[in-house]
């Protein structure tokens, strides 16, 4: 069947895309500073908690990272209201990505703090730090050095992870595609064009991680 | 109310709803096991394509970096959608199921190529030299030499990936395939609280996904990535 393809209609709504590109942003940015606070705590709560603690910090991983993050949303965003608690779209779809965020971060996190050794905290505590200063100086810094390249596949995968927002009604990237699909009916040309808008965002997020990662951390991120 | 919601759970588990889930189930192993499969066979083609050295396959060395690149940073819904979108378009009369396995094969086979291009780098230098010293031919150092260490390196996360896919294919009820996310919606319809729905549709995945996991660790840990020297990043 013959079918010509009309890249120029589409022109005019790149801006609302790109609009709806700074919100698939803005959703994993959001979510994943949240993960990353929860990974931190949980990641610590695992290794130096009790028993109980530990185990609670486990089953929470283990079962965010063995179910569809789409089904967690679901259960949010139509399920909890059956308790009379009810969320926006958006915010039902930030809490589910956080939570999924906080279970994959913890692992990478918990990887990271390992490779902390004893001696590095005895030094701290030499040098007379107190806990607070030993965990900014000494394992902050160790643990994201080692963590970079893996934090970077996470936010990667988490940036993809935004467009299920679209299936709720988020109107980001996807979800505005969707818009200018049900006016323009150019289905192949809007899709097509915003998988290279999510390749050029994931790619920029990628160079400049491995930057900040270079000159923060100084960890190696491999970019290409 | 809370109560309420837990007397209607023997409710769901009608001898219809049962197959269905069961069938639904079913589907989303079968969805993503064949999506890996694919992705192993090309994903070792692209992953060749990209240690190749010589200056002849050069355009496709290339041609397989940007598929990897491109592929492995886009939504797995926005694939469904293009494929989906231009079937129609082109006037291709494919079910969702089928829509589903072409997207499934051709983002697995981007991130299996990944895997499968660094557990082949992760084999020690000194082992090609030795070879070339012997006088293999390049096809004899990759099946003798290098393939053999690599693979111990590249199975666990493969299979991690295909564990990790299992989740991402619940995206396939946007298109209206019926696994088990699908199931549960139309579960829903049938006017039972959307909490019990989609909990126990979390459940049923949980228990599909977890054990699966759990074999992959102990892969991981059989297959002792340890005694390898050099370690490679983990690629998923």
């Amino acid at each position: 069947m013959h079918y010509a393809l009309h890249y120029s209609q589409i022109t005019s709504y790149l801006p609302y895309l790109i609009g709806g590109a700074l919100l698939s942003l803005e959703l994993s940015v959001l979510a994943f500073a949240g993960g990353i606070v929860i990974g931190f705590a949980l990641a610590i709560a695992r290794n130096e908690g009790g028993p109980i603690l530990s185990r609670l910090v486990r089953a929470y991983v283990v079962f965010f990272t063995n179910t569809p993050q789409l089904v967690q949303i679901y259960v949010i965003f139509f399920g909890l209201p059956d308790l009379g608690v009810v969320f926006s779209p958006f915010a039902a779809v930030l809490i589910g990505m956080t939570l999924n965020a906080g279970a994959y971060l913890t692992e990478i996190l918990r990887a990271g703090l390992a490779s902390v050794h004893r001696e590095e905290l005895d030094a701290a505590e030499t040098l007379g730090m107190n806990r607070l200063q030993s965990l900014r100086y000494v394992i902050v810094p160790h643990v994201f050095r080692v963590s970079m390249p893996p934090l970077s596949n996470q936010y990667i995968l988490m940036t993809l992870g935004t467009s299920m927002a679209a299936v709720f009604g988020v109107e980001e990237l996807t979800g505005r595609a969707f818009n200018v699909n049900s006016t323009t009916f150019r289905s192949i040309e809007i899709f097509t064009t915003i998988a290279g808008l999510y390749v050029v965002i994931t790619f920029m997020a990628t160079i400049l991680l491995a930057v900040v990662g270079r000159y923060v951390f100084r960890a190696r991120v491999r970019v290409l | 109310m809370l109560k309420d919601i837990i007397v209607q759970f023997p409710q769901v588990f009608t001898s219809y709803n049962i197959i269905m889930l069961a069938e639904a189930a079913l589907t989303t192993l079968f969805l993503s096991a064949v999506g890996c499969l694919v992705g192993v066979v090309f994903g070792t083609i692209l992953s060749l394509a990209r240690l190749s050295r010589s200056r002849l396959l050069l355009p496709l060395k290339i041609i397989a970096l940007v598929y990897v690149e491109v592929f492995r940073r886009v939504p797995f819904l926005v694939t469904l959608l293009v494929f989906f979108f231009g079937a129609q378009v082109l006037g291709f009369d494919i079910s969702p199921l089928v829509v589903t396995l072409i997207s499934t094969s051709v983002i697995s086979t981007a991130f299996v190529a990944e895997i499968i291009r660094a557990g082949l780098a992760a084999v020690r230098p000194s082992q090609l030299e030795a070879a070339e010293v012997m006088n293999f031919s390049p096809w004899q150092t990759l099946c003798l030499v290098r393939w053999p260490q690599a693979w111990p390196l590249i199975l666990p996360p493969v299979f991690g990936y295909f564990v990790l896919f299992i989740k991402d294919t619940a995206l396939a009820s946007q298109i209206g395939v019926l696994e088990l996310t699908q199931a549960g919606k139309i579960l829903n319809t049938k006017g039972f609280s959307a909490l019990l729905v989609f909990a126990t549709i979390l459940i049923l995945y949980f228990l599909i996904s977890y054990p699966l996991a759990r074999l992959g660790a102990y892969l991981e840990s059989y297959l002792g990535a340890s005694r390898h020297s050099r370690s490679h990043g983990q690629l998923r």
